[in-house]
């Protein structure tokens, strides 16, 4: 099926983008116009969050053009890695360590490695 | 396959979700404060703490002593009614009642008028209160007239004033104090009693449990009077 209709297809690709696109828009619409702010000391997990899903979406990009890609396995990873990472955030808050650290620095290696895998494969076309 | 699409929108939506709470978050009104200034507020807080502890304590030693104060305040309140009323009692401004003596004193009947030789006279009187005095009497009225320390006895006209009120005969005069003592004082042989008796006037001595004298009436006021507040020499 993957490789049937794979996002390496030239109409899957910009399908996808164009679906992200309007995904992304809509989000920060309804981000702009919900009345709800979270407390300031809530931005961190916020954040750490909002690193993992975006470490998620590259490892799915990715995996696109490696045709990996796989549905259930791209959906879990972004929730899990972004409740993950704010959850351990807050653990080591409670418990004293700075373990937002550990979580940056995880989620910022696997992004540029993503980041590099893409250009990498996208050059070499 | 439309799953894939509804996912990554789903995904890109959340993102753009996150993106845009995150940012209204961080930007939103004031700043944060920084570490060292929160450092330094705990620590302001803490002593500001503690200084109101130390001053509840305070607060609460200070009402503690205002009542003790206020205490001392009814005690002393009651010490000077008590002081007051002791001394409206030995001023006679106050009923007394208690054992003593009724002394009667009238001439004979058919005797001479008032003003003769053999009449009772102020004199009279006055040695009779002042031998029940001498006896230690603690309060004394003649017909009803409290003698006080401002008190006098003596003649105007053809009458007898007591504190300024004409008395009439049959003359009465209560006292308090030892009713033993008082009576013996009056009739010690060759004592007063003896001698009006002699010069024909009838005098009666009776002790009594109770007797009951009157207040002196009319207002204690000294015009010129006034205390010395030094510690006298």
């Amino acid at each position: 099926m993957a490789v049937e209709y794979g996002l390496t297809g030239g109409s899957g690709v910009w399908l996808g983008a164009l679906m992200a696109g309007i995904g992304l828009f809509l989000g920060v619409a309804v981000g702009l116009n919900v009345p709800l702010v979270l407390p300031q000391a809530y931005g961190k997990y916020l954040g750490l969050a909002m690193l993992a899903a975006l470490d998620s979406v590259f490892g799915g990009v990715r995996a696109s053009i490696e045709d990996r890609f796989d549905n259930t396995i791209f959906l879990s990873g972004f929730f899990a890695n972004s409740l993950l990472a704010a959850g351990l955030v807050y653990m080591g808050d409670q418990l004293g360590i700075e373990l937002s650290i550990a979580a940056i620095v995880a989620f910022g290696v696997r992004l540029f490695q993503n980041l590099g895998a893409i250009r990498r494969r996208l050059l070499k076309k | 396959m439309l799953q894939r699409y509804f996912s990554i929108a789903l995904v890109g939506l959340i993102l753009g979700l996150l993106l845009v709470l995150l940012f209204r978050t961080t930007n939103q009104g004031e700043p944060t404060v920084p570490g060292d200034r929160a450092h330094e507020l705990t620590v302001e807080l803490k002593s500001l703490t503690q200084e109101r502890a130390g001053l509840e304590a305070e607060a609460r030693d200070l009402e503690q002593k205002l009542a003790r104060a206020r205490l001392g305040y009814v005690q002393a309140e009651e010490t000077i009614r008590t002081q007051i009323e002791e001394a409206t009692v030995l001023a006679g401004m106050t009923r007394v009642a208690g054992p003593g003596v009724r002394v009667t004193l009238m001439s004979r009947t058919g005797a001479t008028p008032p003003g003769a030789i053999f009449a009772i006279r102020d004199e009279d009187l006055l040695k009779l209160v002042n031998e029940l005095r001498a006896a230690k009497a603690e309060a004394l009225s003649i017909n009803g007239q409290r003698l006080t320390a401002t008190s006098a006895i003596r003649l105007a006209g053809a009458h007898i004033n007591v504190n300024l009120q004409r008395i009439t005969p049959p003359y009465e005069i209560l006292a308090i104090g030892d009713p033993v003592s008082l009576r013996n004082s009056l009739e010690i042989k060759g004592g007063l009693v003896e001698t009006l008796r002699d010069w024909g006037m009838e005098v009666t001595v009776e002790t009594e449990n109770r007797v009951i004298i009157p207040a002196y009436k009319r207002p204690l006021v000294y015009e010129y009077a006034k205390p010395v507040l030094e510690a006298s020499p």
